[in-house]
């Protein structure tokens, strides 16, 4: 636990001390601060569901931003080679960096914040579905850290580690529509792998735990993976 | 209480008493995809003695190295470090090794004295005494006038140093480095001698070396590789002429 405690304390602070999460903060704010003017304007209803599935599109593009380096950086300045050759289990390495990673994104989703705060002053939104809806972007955010570390740990060009990302990104979101082409049971596994699909209904207000399941053990096997992956020697 | 007596077993007591080798290698072999870069390796070395690996580019030193750090597995053989199989108790040997990678890297980001706290904590120094440790060894590698500059501006002779500082910080028994005087100019070559033979008796040393006079003055013992495999090995002492000694093996 200790070793863990300061891996976390390391990584979080060469997160702080890096440009690239203000840089993704910036443009994530400008952008939800840009949909949440228009959207409240134009429809006039106290909802926050066109900001969290903003938010959802921005984080497949930003997350991957974030995630690139861990790894990536470590293997190209061989700095992994000290680490590895510390007597620090590789499971302790990988959560270290998901978890600091998570922080940070966690932290800028919370910034959004302040429309719900706005919406409440000046109006009667559904403080359930708002609930739901930040409960969705922090399991979707987890699942999108923990791919984005994976695809980190294979290569050590951030470049290549970030384009991996968002094309895995792109794919799940997008298994639902391909499940229309696909004949049983394969239509399933798509409609399943989707997402979007586990996405929607919690912004929507519906949390099941078919739902949780699907983000905690996506999260779970990639972060897996990621550990066997440094493991192998 | 000291790192070492945290993970005391009845096997370090062998190694610090003599009877056991502070490492040991058994018909090691490491295999990339279809290159085998080492084959056979079969090797003791003892506790407190400067141990010197010679070869040219590509012969193995590198690799044998990384498989007692535990940065590698081997694909065959047995490995014992510090009374410790590498691949059995790959924690435990971690523990009681000091490592510097040929490249001697260090976070960029962190000062000196910020990195060897953070590398101490690592190496599991107790808290209370992580300042101290840190401390000492900059005191010991002479690293004060450049504790409190950010890693990336030091020059290649301090980051060497800083380097080592890092493997010494939690005072293992065992250092392994990987051409420690890879790029430093002769003033600094000499310092560096002068600092592993310093370390001698209180730690066992392997160093690996292209440079036939760097193993020459520095090491007790050399051993020679080819191609992955071990040619030699030698005390210094019965060598009259390391030159010839490489030559006749390679």
């Amino acid at each position: 636990m200790r070793t863990l405690r300061i891996l976390f304390a390391k990584e979080l602070n060469a997160t702080l001390t890096s440009p690239i999460g203000y840089t993704v903060a910036a443009v994530f704010l400008l952008v939800l601060g840009y949909t949440f003017s228009l959207t409240l304007f134009a429809t006039k209803v106290a909802n926050l569901q066109y900001i969290f599935h903003q938010m959802y599109v921005l984080s497949i593009v930003l997350v991957p931003v974030l995630t690139m380096r861990s790894f990536a950086e470590e293997r190209r300045s061989e700095t992994l080679e000290l680490l590895l050759t510390a007597p620090v289990p590789e499971l302790s390495i990988v959560l270290a960096k998901y978890a600091a990673t998570l922080t940070l994104v966690l932290g800028i989703f919370a910034l959004s914040l302040v429309y719900a705060v706005i919406l409440d002053r000046y109006g009667e939104p559904d403080w359930g579905q708002i609930y739901a809806g930040y409960l969705a972007l922090a399991l979707h955010a987890s699942l999108l850290v923990a791919v984005g570390l994976l695809m980190s740990s294979i290569t050590e060009n951030q470049v290549v580690a970030a384009a991996l990302s968002i094309g895995i990104f792109l794919m799940l979101w997008f298994a639902d529509s391909v499940s229309y082409l696909l004949s049983p049971p394969f239509d399933s596994l798509a409609l399943n792998l989707s997402l979007i699909g586990h996405f929607k209904p919690m912004v929507s207000g519906s949390v099941f735990v078919s739902d949780i399941g699907y983000f905690i053990t996506s999260s779970m096997l990639a972060l897996f993976l990621t550990t066997w992956g440094l493991a192998q020697r | 209480m000291t790192i070492s007596a945290i993970d005391a077993a009845p096997n370090d007591a062998l190694v610090q008493t003599g009877i056991a080798p502070a490492i040991s290698a058994s018909n090691v072999s490491k295999r990339y995809g279809p290159v085998l870069a080492l084959e056979g390796l079969t090797l003791d070395i003892h506790a407190g003695e400067v141990f010197g690996l010679l070869g040219p580019n590509g012969s193995g030193k590198t690799t044998f190295m990384r498989l007692l750090a535990g940065y590698l597995l081997p694909s065959a053989g047995r490995l014992m470090v510090a009374g410790h199989d590498v691949v059995g108790d790959s924690l435990a040997v971690r523990r009681r090794i000091g490592y510097v990678p040929e490249a001697a890297p260090l976070y960029r980001q962190m000062r000196v004295r910020e990195f060897l706290a953070f590398m101490a904590r690592l190496r599991g120094v107790p808290e209370g005494n992580v300042k101290g440790a840190v401390e000492r060894i900059v005191d010991r590698l002479v690293l004060s006038t450049v504790a409190d500059k950010p890693t990336r501006a030091l020059s290649r002779g301090y980051r060497q140093r800083t380097a080592l500082a890092q493997a010494l910080v939690h005072d293992p028994d065992i250092l392994i480095l990987d051409e420690p005087s890879n790029g430093l100019d002769p003033r600094q070559i000499i310092e560096m001698r002068q600092l592993i033979r310093s370390l001698a008796g209180r730690h066992t040393v392997l160093i690996s070396s292209h440079i036939l006079s760097e193993v020459e003055k520095t090491c007790d013992r050399v051993a020679v590789l080819l191609n992955g495999r071990l040619l030699g090995v030698r005390a210094m002492a019965d060598t009259a002429d390391l030159e010839a000694w490489f030559l006749s093996l390679t």
